[in-house]
C-alpha cells in the first residue's frame, strides 16, 4: 500500500470567495469511495495538483454533508497559484483524512463560541456546520468572525445564513479602515470584538482559528472572560508535508502537528515550545 | 548454535555467491572508505579498525531521491503509476554498530501508524551483518547514546574481529541464523586458535544522557541556544551523512509536458526554508533556532515519541562539518549546564 | 599568536568593533570559526596552519544585526572575499574592522599536520600571503615555498577533452551530489536571500539529487561564480562527496582574467566584471 499515493478527485464547483481565496467542491472520481469516505470535523487532507505538488488544507465541509468535500485556500505559493488556474472538471489528487478532530463529543450539551479571522474561518466552518446540523445537541451558539476588509470576508453567503438563524448569534467585523460606507457589521479587530461581545465562559467551549497575531491577542481575552484552558480549542495550520508523521516538517517539541494535531487545546498548546 | 568463525577470504566467497543469487551487496571496498555496492566479491574489505565512513549507508534503504509514483496527464484526466520495485534483497556487510543500530531507530517513525512501504520493503528483505568496531577518535561517542563498539542492535549476524583476518560470527536474529546455515560451509568451528583483538582504547562516556534529556526538557528558552549554533552555516551535510536523520521533502517533477513523477527527497531542518509557511511566516527564522531544533529533536523529542535516541554517536556530522561544529561538544556543554543546576 | 589576541582584545576594549569573527581552537585542537564579543572572549582566538575557514561568509549574516563595526580576522585569500563583498555593495568598508594575518599556508586534511604535501590547492599558487589592506595586522610573515600546483595538470587534461568526454566527466562527478548545499552555504559570494535553487515559481532547478537536478544545480552555481569567485576553495573543502568543484570555479576565474583582464576581489573601488561594461570588452563570441 503506497501511503504517499493520492486518490483522484474531480473539481465539481469553484467559488471565488475573495480576490485571493477560492473554495473548491470536490468529489472522488470513484463514487464508491465518495460514499465510504468518512472523516471528522477538524481533519485535514493533502491536495495534489499533479506537476506542481501537494498542499495541506483542512477539510472545510462538514462530515454531516458527505456528498462532497470542500476546501478553501488562499493563493500564496506554487501549488495554490496553480490551483487558481484550475477549472471545473479538472482532476486533482487527495490523500486523507489525516490528523485529529475537534472534540465534538465533549462539546455536546454545552455552549459553543466560534472565533475566526480571515481564511481561518475555513477550518472552523466544518465544525460550525457539523454543530448546526446537530443543533439540538448544543446550547447557545455564537459566531464571531473578522477579516481585514469587507472584500476579504469568506463564505459571505453562509455568514448571511448564520445571521438569519435563530438561536445563533453571528457577529461579523472588519478591521478599522476595512469597512465600506454601507457596512452594517462591527468595526474592530477580532480580539477587541470578542471582548466587547463577552460570551459567557461557563459551560462553554471556544473554537478559534486565525492568523497567529489574532490568536495571540484573543487567548488573553478569553482567559479574562473566565474560559478554562482545556475548553479553548484551536487548530494549527502549520507547514505540513507528508501528513503522516514521517517527514519531520511539522514537528514542534515532542508533537507532530499532522498526527497529534492539528487540533489542540490552549492548555496543550502552552506545553509546546513557542515555535509555530 | 555452536561458536563459528570465518576468514575474510571466505567471506569474499560468500559475497560472490550472493551476487550470483541477485542480491545487492553493500560494503566497503578495499582501499575506500565509503559504503558502496560491491560487484566483485574479492573487493570486499572488513576493517574494524577503520574510521566510520564519511556518510552512512542509509541511502540504500532511504534513497536521496526516490519516486513515490509517476503520473500521466491527458487534458483533465490523470493516471498514476507505482514505481517499479527493486526486488533484490540488500545485504550489508561490515556495518559498524553505530550504523547498524540506526535502522531499527528510524524504522519506528517510518512505521508510526502509517507504514512506509518504500522503506519497509527494502528493510524487511535485508540482512545486516554488523561488525565490532576497534576505532576511536575524539568524535566517537556511541557509548553515551546507549550504544557501544560491540552493540548488536540492528544486526542479524554480528562479527567480532579476531587475529589473522578471522571473525567470530554470532547469529543475532532468526534471519541471521538462516544466513549462517545457508553458508555454513564457509564457516569453521571456533577452536580458539585466533585470539580476539582487544580494543586499544575504550570509548569513554562523554555525557550522561539522562541529565542531558532532563535539561532539554526544561530549557527551551535558555540563552545557551543563542550561541550554540551561531556558527552553523545552514547546509545539510550533518543531516545527510547522519545514519538516523530521516526528514524528507515531497516534490513533483515534470519529465515531459504531460508526464512526471512525485519524489521523496532528503531534507533537513537546518535549511532556512524547512518551516517557512507560504504566508512568509517562519517559526524558525534564524540558524540558532534551527540548531536548537536539531539537538532537541535528536536527543529529546524523538525519545519522547518513540523511546529512542535519534543519534548513535558515530561522529560523522562533526568530522565533516565545514565549520567543525561538534555535536558532541554541544551536548557535553549541555551536560555541564545540567550538572551545575 | 599573542599579538593577534592582544590586537583583538584592544579592538573590543576600545569598542572599535562590536564583535570579531575569528578562529578558536576546541578541545580536540580543531580550529574553527568563533565570535568574540568581549575582550575575555578574545583570549580564545588562535591562528595557525589549521585556520582554513574563510570567515567572510559570516559578514552577510551579521551585517544588519546591530550598530557598530564587524571585526573580522582575514588571511590574504579571505580578504579577497571581503573586497568582493564591498565591490558588490553587500557591505561598506567603513562597517568593517579588518584584522589581517600573515599566512604561510593552511592544511588540506584538517586532522593532520601541515606540510608541503598537506596544504590547500590555493596555497600552492598563492599570491596574497600578506593581506592587501587592513585596519590592523598580526602574526609574522613567514616564508613558504610554493609547491607544484597539482590542480593545473588536471585542468589541462580536462581542457583537452572533447565535449562528449567533458560531459561524461562532469556527469559522473555531479551524480555524487547529495544537494546538501554545503558549497553554497560556505561560499562568501553566495549571499542571495533567495537562491535560484529555492525559487519554486517556476522551479528552475529540480531540488532532487538526481542526475538532472544535480547537474543543473552545480553548473548554474558555476555560472553564477563567473567573474565572482575569489578562489578560496571552501566549496570543494566543504563538499562531503569530494566533487572537484574548484576545477570549474577556478576555470571561470581564469577565463575572466584571460578574456577581460579581470580578477575579482583585488580592489574595493574596481567595478565588477559582470556589473560593468567597457567598450574594450571582446565581442568575438558574437558570430
Amino acid at each position: 500500500m503506497n501511503i504517499y499515493k493520492p486518490e483522484l478527485v474531480e473539481i465539481k464547483d469553484i467559488i471565488d470567495e475573495t480576490p485571493d481565496i477560492r473554495t473548491f467542491r470536490l468529489q472522488f472520481k470513484d463514487p464508491e469511495r465518495m460514499k465510504n469516505f468518512a472523516f471528522k470535523a477538524g481533519q485535514f487532507a493533502e491536495y495534489s495538483v499533479f506537476g506542481e505538488g501537494e498542499c495541506t488544507f483542512c477539510i472545510a465541509s462538514s462530515p454531516t454533508r458527505p456528498e462532497y468535500l470542500e476546501c478553501s485556500f488562499k493563493f500564496a505559493g506554487k501549488v495554490t497559484n496553480a490551483m487558481n488556474k484550475l477549472n471545473v472538471g479538472d482532476t486533482m489528487g487527495l490523500r486523507g483524512p489525516y490528523g485529529n478532530s475537534f472534540p465534538i463529543e465533549q462539546m455536546k450539551g454545552k455552549n459553543v463560541v466560534f472565533i475566526a479571522g480571515g481564511i481561518g474561518l475555513a477550518p472552523v466552518r466544518c465544525i460550525i456546520w457539523n454543530v448546526l446540523d446537530l443543533r439540538d445537541q448544543f446550547k447557545d451558539i455564537t459566531i464571531i468572525y473578522g477579516a481585514r476588509t469587507v472584500g476579504d470576508l469568506v463564505y459571505k453567503n453562509e455568514l448571511e445564513d448564520w445571521k438569519q438563524m435563530s438561536g445563533v448569534k453571528t457577529v461579523v467585523t472588519v478591521d478599522p479602515g476595512g469597512e465600506t460606507p454601507d457596512w452594517k457589521g462591527e468595526v474592530g479587530f477580532v480580539p477587541a470584538i470578542v471582548e466587547k461581545i463577552a460570551p459567557a465562559s461557563k459551560d462553554t467551549v471556544a473554537i478559534i482559528c486565525g492568523p497567529p497575531i489574532m490568536i495571540k491577542y484573543t487567548f488573553p481575552v478569553l482567559e479574562k472572560l473566565g474560559f478554562e484552558e482545556e475548553n479553548v480549542i484551536t487548530t494549527l495550520e502549520n507547514r505540513m508535508k507528508c501528513g503522516l508523521g514521517k517527514c519531520g516538517r511539522c514537528n514542534i517539541g515532542s508533537v507532530y502537528v499532522c498526527k497529534d494535531g492539528p487540533v489542540f487545546s490552549y492548555k496543550e498548546l502552552k506545553t509546546l515550545p513557542q515555535e509555530y | 548454535m555452536e561458536e563459528l568463525i570465518i576468514s575474510t577470504e571466505n567471506f569474499k566467497k560468500i559475497v560472490q555467491e550472493l551476487l550470483g543469487k541477485e542480491f545487492r551487496v553493500i560494503g566497503i571496498p578495499e582501499g575506500e572508505n565509503k559504503y558502496q555496492e560491491i560487484t566483485d566479491g574479492s573487493k570486499l574489505s572488513l576493517h574494524p579498525e577503520a574510521a566510520p565512513t564519511s556518510s552512512s549507508f542509509k541511502e540504500y534503504f532511504f534513497p536521496k531521491s526516490e519516486p513515490i509514483f509517476f503520473y500521466k496527464q491527458n487534458h483533465s484526466s490523470v493516471d498514476l503509476f507505482d514505481p517499479i520495485e527493486d526486488k533484490k534483497g540488500i545485504v550489508v556487510i561490515g556495518a559498524k554498530p553505530c550504523d547498524a543500530s540506526a535502522l531499527p531507530i528510524i524504522s519506528k517513525v517510518f512505521n508510526w501508524d502509517y507504514k512506509d512501504d518504500l522503506f519497509n520493503k527494502r528493510y524487511d528483505s535485508s540482512l545486516i551483518i554488523g561488525m565490532s568496531c576497534n576505532y576511536k577518535d575524539d568524535y566517537c561517542f556511541c557509548v553515551s547514546t546507549h550504544g557501544s563498539p560491540e552493540n548488536t542492535k540492528g544486526s542479524d549476524v554480528f562479527l567480532t574481529s579476531l587475529e589473522n583476518n578471522y571473525f567470530s560470527a554470532a547469529a543475532i536474529t532468526p534471519k541471521g541464523e538462516s544466513f549462517i546455515n545457508d553458508y555454513v560451509k564457509y564457516f569453521e568451528m571456533d577452536e580458539k586458535k585466533h585470539k580476539v583483538i582487544e580494543r586499544k582504547e575504550e570509548i569513554p562516556e562523554h555525557f550522561n544522557y539522562e541529565k542531558v534529556k532532563t535539561w532539554l526538557d526544561n530549557n527551551f528558552e535558555n540563552k545557551f541556544w543563542d550561541t550554540a549554533g551561531e556558527m552553523c552555516l545552514g547546509c545539510a551535510q550533518c543531516a545527510f551523512v547522519c545514519p538516523t536523520c530521516h526528514c524528507f521533502d515531497i516534490v513533483d517533477e515534470q519529465c515531459s509536458s504531460c508526464e512526471g513523477r512525485r519524489a521523496k527527497n532528503w531534507d533537513a531542518c537546518q535549511f532556512s526554508l524547512f518551516t517557512k509557511h507560504a504566508s512568509g511566516h517562519n517559526p524558525r527564522d534564524n540558524q540558532e533556532k534551527r540548531y536548537r531544533q536539531r539537538i532537541s529533536h535528536k536527543f529529546k523529542y524523538y525519545n519522547d515519541k518513540f523511546g529512542e535516541i535519534l543519534c548513535t554517536g558515530c561522529g560523522r556530522c562533526a568530522r565533516g562539518c565545514p565549520v567543525s561544529l561538534d555535536i558532541l561538544q554541544v551536548v557535553e556543554d549541555i551536560n555541564a549546564l545540567a550538572e551545575k543546576s | 599568536m599573542n599579538e593577534l589576541k592582544q590586537t583583538c582584545k584592544d579592538v573590543l576594549t576600545e569598542k572599535k568593533a562590536r564583535l570579531i569573527i575569528g578562529y578558536s581552537e576546541d578541545k580536540n585542537k580543531r580550529v574553527k570559526p568563533f565570535i568574540a564579543r568581549t575582550p575575555e572572549d578574545a583570549e580564545k582566538f588562535v591562528f595557525n596552519h589549521h585556520a582554513v575557514n574563510n570567515l567572510a561568509v559570516y559578514i552577510s549574516r551579521f551585517k544588519n544585526n546591530f550598530e557598530g563595526k564587524i571585526g573580522i580576522v582575514v588571511k590574504g585569500c579571505d580578504l579577497k572575499a571581503v573586497t568582493a563583498l564591498i565591490q558588490e555593495s553587500q557591505v561598506k568598508r567603513d562597517d568593517l574592522y579588518i584584522i589581517g594575518v600573515n599566512c604561510s599556508g593552511v592544511v588540506r586534511e584538517i586532522d593532520k599536520e601541515f606540510s608541503k604535501d598537506n596544504s590547500q590547492i590555493k596555497c600552492k599558487y598563492c599570491q596574497t600571503k600578506t593581506p592587501a589592506y587592513f585596519d590592523a595586522i598580526a602574526e609574522e610573515s613567514k616564508e613558504f615555498e610554493l609547491t607544484v600546483d597539482d590542480q593545473q595538470e588536471l585542468m589541462t587534461k580536462i581542457e583537452k577533452m572533447s565535449a562528449e568526454e567533458k560531459l561524461d566527466f562532469w556527469n559522473e562527478q555531479f551524480e555524487k551530489c547529495i544537494k546538501c548545499y554545503a558549497c553554497r552555504q560556505v561560499c562568501p559570494m553566495c549571499y542571495c536571500e533567495q537562491c535560484i535553487a529555492e525559487k519554486s515559481e517556476p522551479q528552475w532547478i529540480d531540488s532532487s539529487a538526481t542526475a538532472r537536478g544535480s547537474f543543473a544545480w552545480n553548473t548554474i552555481r558555476a555560472f553564477h561564480m563567473a567573474g565572482r569567485c575569489i578562489g578560496c576553495h571552501e566549496c570543494e573543502r566543504a563538499c562531503p562527496m569530494d566533487i572537484p568543484l574548484t576545477l570549474l570555479t577556478r576555470k571561470m576565474g581564469m577565463v575572466a582574467s584571460s578574456e577581460f583582464g579581470y580578477r575579482h576581489g583585488m580592489s574595493i573601488d574596481e567595478p565588477t566584471l559582470i556589473g560593468s561594461y567597457s567598450t574594450s570588452d571582446k565581442e568575438d563570441f558574437i558570430k
